[in-house]
């Protein structure tokens, strides 16, 4: 039983170290004194060997081994004691970057999106509420946009966060020279894309000026209804042109960099731990907790037993295994929450059979959604519309559903009755396991419900990639998620000029629906474009099959509160606090709270 | 021993510059790029990025590149990890797997060549069935098995030591015992039969007949003979282990090197590949040198390098 196991208290916290490191100095002394003694035995055994002595010496050695283990069981690691006003969190990998311009991946996110904010911020429901800008105004049919600051906004070193500081960071996101990955977030604006591809050098021709100090104007070549989302998302953040000039490429270090967030950067250790700490002069009220520890755990197993262990206090996705989800699914620790991540088979209409659109449709008819949910066992909700619930434009009967016998007639006026003579092809997938059962289950029933054989060929992600964007195969299993809340960020992947559009799918009449809608700003008449939209892909040409929308799973510690979920799958801690009451008597190492 | 260890760096140049060369042309081969994302960028961005990482250019003008950096000593930048330089990362994680491997090594040592001699010594009774019964189950269990096996046992059950994490003193033991014991199973087999080798020879009679106790003889005169093969193994070991076990650092959170030898390659990550072999090489090298002149200590009859 370890010692003062129920005793301890976070308090006593500097006390039981010390005693820790008391005892295990004792320990040490001790040890050092009976091998000198051993010496001196070993020598008396050789000169006069003395059996006794031996056994003594070898006594010795025992007793001080089982001292040291005394010692490193008392003072083992449930002096990791549950931390007070400290949130523990596993993010699962190092983030590749903390440059919210040179960022694109969700661990980066989740980390920038503590310690900076933009002209504007998501609420729960991912409404775009004030942040930097207090008010904004629409102009010119939505071709301009007027940002008044708020004043009382502060960068880390007190200094005032700028229109200017938007500025800079808008143009340094779309410099040639910074490679940035996202700037195609800010194509919409005016000579944007001209001067990112380098058919203008003059950065003051994009359309983006600091008009003042609180005043920010931007010009778009055409309206975007959407573009007010593009101002919570983190590429767009300001940035301060006189740190990243001084520190160059070390900016992004914690002792260098300055944000404007509700948490600082307060240690980076890489490919182990980030720590954050509260802003305690953030202009919007500085959060209730204190610290953030953000463990980079790959292994879910570790991350899992960690959590169970009350080492970790909140856990998603990354942490745990099916089996450990379905041990707590029933827990007041568990939640779950719809992701804007769609995933689909995805059909490339310029390759044989899948060039005949009755097949497609019969494919999409043939497949039974319901199945994915019982085999990926996350909660996935089955879906057959491409713009996924929440979102405007959103029609649970967008797509076609689930009709072996319609499907088997599609299939036989394309000119494949009862299967014959289709086609040998292969679905391509990445190797990943459960992306494998769900292609498995797609192919089982497409064999029982339309009597075709397709085979599966997996790739390494990284080749997988590049077949599916040099030459995509007839068919393959991809997925989407969205970048912002809006049904923009889905229905233009599958526009005929988008990199994205694998399935070589082109159709004017597509893309005049998807224009129509980004630009018009009447909310109802939007809808109803990509409401028409996403019946026509997913319905009438059918260049994919969507087949079920992701989830984010988590568990939570019951002495955390306010943890909010959002379908962007973006965490956000400010305003999470710890309940110092349900700490109490609680250490790392008690298992299992409430099941 | 200056002129050997001149010699010894002398010959390792040619071989560093013909791996650098080698995988720098391998890696370019493999599909896939280092932007390739499932969301396909527009082109002019993929220029842009090529461009500010060189890639743009051909093949032999970014080898020519490369190589005079590597001169330098500048092992090139990370494609994946932002503004982060390959030497930075690697001179973060190198310290934490040389800490480990240390231990690992140090432990894989203080196991494997008492248990082998205690098998030698006992041969066919009791502590040899026993010790021949665990290096088995040593070299059959892989470290993912061995790690949450000692994870379920001293973390979740005894609760004497941490899980995971990298924080303390106490952390690093339970990865330390999970990579050492394959080693240490090796080691022991191998201690085994070099033992009783040298068991057989002539000056053991001689030396027990002159009275010397069988304990002074096995550690002066049997273990110091039969440790050369032992040696030989430890040179390449020695880089394997302070180089970083993936499945360690996978399992324990341990922020090492090892798992750059795996993630650079999926990310395509092209300098931190080149530099994390070349790193490899090195310490292979060193190691392999470095026995060389213990091979001469532990039997002066052997020319050093010969």
């Amino acid at each position: 039983m370890p010692i003062f196991d129920d005793q301890i208290s976070a308090s006593t916290l500097p006390l039981y170290d010390h005693w820790c490191h008391s005892l295990t100095f004792q320990v040490s002394r001790l040890f050092h004194l009976l091998t000198l003694q051993h010496r001196q035995s070993d020598y008396f055994v050789k000169a006069e060997g003395s059996l006794l002595s031996s056994r003594l010496a070898d006594s010795k050695i025992f007793i001080t081994f089982l001292l040291a283990l005394i010692t490193l069981s008392s003072c083992g690691f449930k002096s990791t004691l549950v931390e007070p006003n400290t949130l523990r969190i596993n993010i699962g990998a190092e983030p590749p970057g903390l440059d919210w311009h040179v960022a694109t991946d969700s661990t980066s996110f989740d980390v920038v999106s503590n310690i900076m904010v933009g002209l504007t911020q998501y609420r729960a429901d991912l409404s775009c509420a004030p942040c930097c800008a207090t008010n904004w105004e629409v102009l010119d049919s939505g071709k301009r946009y007027i940002f008044h600051l708020d004043p009382k906004a502060l960068w880390s070193d007190g200094q005032s966060v700028k229109a200017s500081d938007f500025e800079y960071a808008w143009r340094r996101l779309l410099d040639p020279k910074t490679g940035a990955q996202y700037a195609f977030f800010l194509y919409d604006v005016q000579n944007a894309f001209e001067f990112n591809s380098g058919k203008i050098t003059d950065a003051r021709l994009v359309g983006v000026k600091a008009l003042d100090e609180q005043t920010l104007e931007v010009k778009l070549k055409k309206p975007a209804a959407y573009f007010i989302y593009l101002t919570a998302f983190c590429p767009t953040f300001p940035q301060r042109k006189d740190l990243i000039e001084k520190w160059g490429d070390r900016w992004t270090q914690a002792d260098h960099i300055v944000t404007n967030g509700p948490f600082l950067l307060d240690q980076w250790r890489h490919e182990y731990k980030i720590e954050l700490t509260c802003n305690e002069h953030y202009f919007q009220g500085a959060p209730a907790l204190k610290r953030i520890k953000m463990f980079m755990i790959p292994e879910q197993a570790t991350a899992f037993a960690l959590y169970e262990n009350n080492e970790l206090d909140y856990v998603d996705n990354r942490s745990f295994s099916t089996p450990d989800l379905e041990r707590y699914r029933h827990s007041s620790e568990y939640r779950t929450t719809l992701l804007l991540r769609n995933n689909y088979i995805g059909f490339n209409v310029t390759k044989p059979p899948f060039d005949n659109v009755k097949v497609r449709q019969a494919v999409s008819m043939a497949i039974d959604r319901t199945v994915f949910p019982k085999i990926r066992g996350r909660g996935e909700i089955p879906a057959t519309s491409w713009i996924p619930p929440g979102l405007l434009g959103y029609d649970a009967k967008s797509g076609l559903e689930y009709n072996p016998e319609k499907a088997r007639a599609l299939l036989a006026e394309a000119g494949y009755p009862g299967g014959n003579n289709f086609p040998h092809v292969e679905l391509l997938y990445p190797s990943r396991n459960d992306v494998r059962l769900v292609v498995e289950a797609v192919q089982d029933q497409l064999k029982r419900n339309l009597k075709i054989h397709i085979s599966l060929q997996n790739q390494e992600w990284k080749v997988y990639l590049e077949t599916l964007h040099r030459d995509s195969p007839p068919i393959y299993r991809s997925s989407w998620g969205a970048d912002f809340p809006d049904p923009e960020t889905f229905m233009n992947v599958f526009t005929s000029h988008n990199d994205n559009n694998s399935t070589r799918w082109k159709d004017p009449h597509y893309d005049d629906l998807v224009s129509r809608a980004s630009a018009e700003q009447n909310v109802e008449k939007r809808g109803q474009l990509y409401e028409h939209a996403d019946r026509y892909l997913c319905r009438e040409q059918v260049p994919i099959a969507p087949v079920f929308l992701e989830t984010q799973n988590v568990m939570v510690k019951p002495w955390v509160k306010g943890m909010e979920l959002n379908k962007l799958d973006i965490q956000f801690f400010r305003n999470v606090s710890i309940d110092e009451s349900l700490l109490h008597g609680v250490h790392a190492g008690d298992k299992g709270v409430t099941h | 021993m200056f002129s050997y260890v001149l010699k010894r760096f002398l010959v390792a140049l040619p071989v560093l510059w013909i791996i650098a060369t080698f995988t720098f042309l391998l890696v370019r081969v493999v599909p896939g790029g280092p932007f390739d994302a499932e969301k396909n960028l527009p082109p002019q961005i993929i220029a842009n990025i090529k461009a500010k990482y060189h890639l743009d250019k051909p093949v032999h003008e970014q080898y020519f590149l490369y190589m005079e950096r590597l001169a330098h000593g500048d092992l090139g930048v990370s494609y994946k990890y932002v503004n982060r330089t390959v030497n930075d990362i690697l001179l973060d994680a190198f310290p934490v797997s040389l800490q480990l491997g240390v231990c690992g090594l140090l432990l894989a040592v203080a196991i494997g060549v008492p248990l082998g001699t205690v098998a030698a010594v006992n041969r066919g009774r009791f502590p040899d069935s026993i010790a021949m019964f665990l290096t088995t189950v040593g070299v059959s269990l892989p470290g993912f098995v061995v790690g949450a096996l000692l994870i379920l046992v001293f973390g979740l059950y005894l609760k004497i030591l941490p899980v995971a994490l990298w924080e303390s003193s106490r952390h690093m033991i339970l990865p330390s015992l999970t990579l050492a014991l394959g080693p240490a199973a090796y080691i022991s087999r191998l201690t085994r039969a070099s033992v009783l080798e040298v068991l057989e020879k002539d000056w053991v009679r001689t030396a027990r007949s002159k009275g010397l106790s069988n304990s002074a003889t096995i550690v002066k005169h049997v273990l110091r003979n039969a440790l050369v093969p032992v040696a030989t193994v430890l040179g390449p070991l020695t880089a394997i282990l302070i180089t970083g076990s993936f499945v360690v650092e996978y399992i324990y959170a341990v922020p090492g090197m090892g798992r750059f030898f795996i993630t650079a390659v999926s990310n395509r990550d092209y300098d931190l590949i080149i530099g994390t072999t070349l790193i490899f090489a090195v310490l292979l090298i060193v190691a392999n040198a470095v026995v060389d002149i213990v091979y001469h200590m532990l039997d002066p009859r052997m020319q050093t390098g010969g």
